[in-house]
């Protein structure tokens, strides 16, 4: 009988754990952001649109965008050529979105990471970018090709939070849909 | 008398002939090889039409007009500004000799840097040139340099104001056209050729530009477009529609404050939209080991496939296939046609329509060759 009801307890206890996941309900309007600057997030953009969120993008975004706001949606990967069109160094970069990170979470709001760049927008100076904002996040939907060495699942584990993996970018559109609904 | 000079005379005119003989081979790495346009080719004409100061140099180069005689807009492909980027050159070469153009015009110039073709990059042991297998024989294509030929642009200030911007570039990229535009009429072979190529631009009311390249695969720059920030709901959706081809392209804006590349100044002083393409040539990267014309077709590199073994590359290097020709030449094609795409849903008013050029699917089955006509 003890052990029936111990049963029963964990049981219960995973399929409520398992619910918060599912319900984990994230609220419009969104603010899209990028960590790094590359072009990334523009795509991410256009797939917000033909999913219909409610949802404004600034590539540079400050703490005053954030007003407001009910999700904030990062894509990160560094791009040189995208640090040079917002004439910012790595480090500024890097600063501004810690700042916009630290003022997110002070207002609860939650963060997302959706990462579509591949290999492309892994190691190198992306990797840093990439972990200081998964490690920062509620949830992720990453393009598989960025996890071959298994990088954003160690992440998610090590953070206890839900990914998503997609094969292809124009597959990340309905996950991020069903965040919202 | 004689007889005493015969073994001189004779040893001379052997040198002499040698010395003909080498200089008639060198000479001939100076000419082009022949170009087999499709049908749909309506004139010929050379890029010293739309700027006389460039004519008679060795930065003269043909042009190729595709008119279908139907109003529609008008696309400019231009490849061959880096020769030493096999690709960049090839995949325009195979567009001109399959294009169909039913509407609107297509402009092609294969050879953007001509001078370039005249040479190779000192010290990087690249091969001259690759032999491709058609159906009808085998094509020889000339494998050139990143840059002007020093024979005729020389020599190189220690540091490149790049004019008009005053931007700072180490002195050889003063020979690099896609470091030159918009160019100025008085400057430098690069400079001259760089502002003849914006003045096609402008004249032939060009509404959509491409330049075609290939980098190596451990830079961050590779399988990318580039694009100007004036159309950038047009990149994006033909990225997403090369993503439904199953080709990922990353999106790379162009920065406003990097001047004298296409993808900045094209978009900055014509009307046209500028798309600038990469693909990922293991032959022109730091890596690759020993260069030769199979690495240059193949793309498959040893110490590429390590290099990734590592983690130190960024592209999605695949250790089976490599990077081989028929993949590089069918991302650009394919990218080509995605934008064009794109485009005419912008522009509905003023829509390109091509046919009859090989899928990716269609190079990758049959090679490069099937697609090269004699």
């Amino acid at each position: 009988m003890k052990k029936e009801s111990l049963t029963i307890a964990i049981l219960l206890a995973v399929i409520v754990s398992t619910s918060t996941i599912k319900a984990q309900m994230y609220e419009q309007p969104i603010l899209i952001s990028s960590a790094g600057q590359s072009a990334d997030v523009k795509l991410v953009k256009m797939l917000a649109q033909r999913q219909q969120l409610e949802a404004n993008t600034v590539l540079m975004a400050k703490a005053s965008d954030l007003e407001g706001i009910k999700t904030l949606l990062i894509v990160p990967g560094f791009s040189s050529k995208g640090l040079g069109a917002a004439g910012v160094s790595q480090q500024e970069e890097y600063d501004r979105v810690e700042a916009l990170i630290k003022v997110a979470k002070d207002l609860k709001i939650p963060i997302i990471t959706v990462h579509i760049g591949g290999n492309v927008r892994r190691k190198g100076q992306s990797d840093a970018f990439n972990t200081l904002i998964a490690d920062n996040s509620k949830g992720m939907i990453v393009v598989r090709q960025a996890d071959e060495d298994g990088f954003f699942s160690d992440l998610a584990k090590k953070n206890n939070i839900p990914l998503t993996l997609v094969d292809k970018i124009v597959e990340v559109g309905e996950p991020m849909g069903n965040l919202f609904k | 008398m004689l007889k005493n000079h015969l073994s001189t005379i004779i040893i001379t005119a052997i040198f002499t002939y040698a010395a003909i003989i080498a200089s008639i081979q060198f000479r001939q790495m100076h000419k082009p090889e022949k170009l087999y346009p499709s049908e749909s080719l309506t004139r010929v004409g050379m890029l010293s039409d739309y700027f006389d100061g460039i004519k008679g140099t060795e930065g003269d180069t043909e042009v190729y007009i595709y008119d279908s005689g139907l109003p529609g807009g008008t696309a400019f492909i231009g490849g061959g500004v880096h020769p030493n980027e096999a690709a960049g050159y090839l995949a325009p070469v195979v567009i001109m000799e399959n294009i169909k153009v039913i509407k609107g015009r297509v402009i092609i110039i294969p050879r953007l840097n001509n001078s370039a073709f005249t040479c190779s990059d000192p010290m990087e042991g690249f091969p001259t040139h690759y032999e491709i297998k058609t159906p009808g024989g085998s094509r020889k294509f000339r494998l050139g340099s990143r840059v002007t030929n020093p024979l005729h642009q020389w020599p190189d200030p220690l540091v490149f104001a790049q004019y008009p911007s005053g931007q700072q570039l180490s002195g050889f990229e003063t020979r690099n056209i896609n470091r030159t535009y918009p160019g100025r009429p008085n400057g430098n072979l690069s400079e001259r050729v760089a502002y003849a190529i914006v003045e096609l631009i402008k004249k032939e009311n060009v509404n959509i530009a491409f330049d075609i390249h290939e980098s190596s695969p451990e830079v961050p720059i590779v399988n990318v477009i580039v694009y100007h920030e004036d159309d950038e709901d047009l990149a994006m959706n033909a990225i997403l529609g090369l993503e439904f081809a199953g080709l990922q392209f990353s999106p790379e804006l162009s920065p406003k404050n990097f001047h004298g590349l296409s993808h900045r100044e094209w978009g900055d002083y014509t009307d046209a939209i500028p798309f600038l393409m990469e693909t990922s040539n293991p032959s022109m990267g730091r890596l690759r080991g020993k260069t030769n014309v199979e690495l240059v077709l193949k793309g498959k590199s040893e110490n590429y496939k390590k290099a990734k073994e590592f983690g130190a590359l960024r592209i999605a290097y695949r250790d089976a296939e490599g990077e081989p020709m028929e993949h590089r030449v069918g991302r650009h094609i394919t990218g080509f046609i995605e934008l064009i795409n794109a485009y005419n849903m912008n522009y509905p008013d003023k829509t390109i329509e091509v046919a009859d050029l090989p899928a990716y699917e269609e190079l990758m089955e049959n090679g490069v060759g099937k697609y090269l006509h004699n």
